[in-house]
């Protein structure tokens, strides 16, 4: 049996119907070619997919978020007293945190995605804001996240901590990255050691209560990137040690 | 519901990562894409009595940054601006950013596939949308849409050194 290419692109992008993709699974244990053909069509699929995915995790330029937020004040007749104003971001939020996404919104990004902060911030509890900081466009650890991410080892936890570290590792560009979990907010996410800070490219929403696992067991989203930036290996207990003692500084003495 | 044009907002913050890569797979680089993602934005806004409630926002915001960078590359057409040429060597509009091989070379051979192909790819292989939701979005029926999509690929695979 034939397929021609937009069959098999179909079958590969799982569009084709049970039956089709059920006589198709059988020809391709039967004929190598085919098989290679579907292969074709998923390497290309996941290539392109993987060239853009970290656009996902950049920080989002301050004047998209001024644009978007401008929103609520347009309604109500303010638009034309707010328009050029900076929008304060983070900032205290005065009105309750935005309803869920419905399912099918999370359904159709979980496929691919590593949310960014900004989606966090908005749909979380206020509890992480206390430990994540807003400045030039970029998302910062402070307070409670920035002292575990400062000084407690993962080696060391209980599972009972506030915050729970997860990897250590040094990353393609040479710096230090942690995961961690924020067990009350129901966030992990990845902070990354730049210019004395932690800055924190990607949170994505964990399970609560499941202890350590939240932070050893980081979402798609936080491990996507790790996966992305890590250069080699995850630290172990003494490399961790090490790199505390440095200061989290890979050019340190 | 009088408070979907309020949650509007909030939602399309929550959907500007997506939006930034949509529009970085139709630009060449990430400063053009954050302009076009700047007008879609502000067009919704404008537009967003058209919002149907319940509807999904992402796809909605998608169709706007359709018609946005068509119009957008039609005007650049109008004025007599030519593109880069393929060859030329150097690419100024490549930010460090960009620094990624991967991200450049895909970027690269997508700008090459002509506009239907390079939305039906972007939509499909970049953003995950199902055929159906990708027809939609173009406003295409779905036959149409797998054959751009088909070609589109065929082109690339061959730009990219894969063999078709």
């Amino acid at each position: 049996m034939n397929y021609d290419d937009e069959t098999l692109m179909a079958y590969a992008d799982g569009e084709v119907d049970e039956a089709k993709r059920a006589e198709i699974s059988r020809a391709l244990e039967q004929d190598p070619e085919l098989a290679r053909r579907v292969e074709r069509h998923r390497a290309l699929r996941a290539e392109v997919a993987g060239a853009f995915a970290n656009v996902l995790s950049r920080p989002v330029p301050e004047r998209l978020l001024e644009a978007a937020q401008r929103g609520p004040g347009a309604s109500t007749g303010e638009a034309a007293t707010r328009r050029g104003t900076v929008v304060p971001f983070p900032g205290r939020q005065s009105r309750p945190p935005a309803t869920p996404w419905r399912l099918r919104e999370w359904a159709a990004m979980a496929a691919s995605l590593a949310i960014g902060a900004v989606i966090s911030w908005k749909l979380f509890t206020p509890a992480p804001l206390e430990s994540i900081t807003a400045r030039n466009g970029s998302l910062v650890a402070s307070g409670p996240l920035a002292s575990a991410l400062d000084s407690q080892l993962a080696s060391t936890q209980t599972g009972n901590e506030p915050v729970l570290i997860g990897l250590s590792f040094v990353t393609h560009d040479n710096r230090y990255c942690r995961s961690f979990a924020l067990s009350a907010a129901a966030t992990a996410g990845l902070a990354c050691r730049v210019d004395g800070e932690w800055q924190i490219p990607v949170t994505a929403a964990t399970t609560p209560g499941e202890g350590l696992r939240q932070a050893t067991s980081p979402p798609a989203a936080v491990m996507e990137l790790i996966q992305a930036r890590i250069a080699s290996d995850a630290l172990d207990a003494a490399g961790e040690e090490r790199a505390r003692h440095s200061g989290w500084r890979l050019d340190a003495p | 519901m009088t408070s979907a044009p309020e949650e509007i907002g909030d939602q399309i913050v929550g959907i500007l990562p997506r939006l930034r890569r949509f529009a970085r797979s139709l630009s060449r680089n990430q400063h053009d894409a954050d302009d076009l993602v700047q007008v879609v934005v502000e067009r919704a806004l404008r537009n967003r009595g058209q919002f149907r409630p319940g509807a999904n926002v992402a796809a909605w915001m998608f169709g706007i940054m359709k018609n946005a960078w068509i119009d957008d590359r039609r005007g650049h057409t109008r004025r007599g601006e030519v593109p880069l040429p393929e060859d030329s060597g150097e690419h100024p509009a490549v930010s460090p950013d960009d620094a990624n091989t991967s991200l450049w070379a895909v970027s690269e051979a997508m700008g090459k596939l002509p506009e239907e192909q390079r939305l039906a790819v972007a939509l499909v292989l970049v953003e995950g949308l199902s055929y159906k939701e990708a027809a939609e979005v173009l406003e295409v029926p779905i036959g149409t849409l797998t054959s751009r999509l088909a070609r589109g690929r065929a082109a690339l695979a061959a730009e990219l050194g894969d063999t078709p």
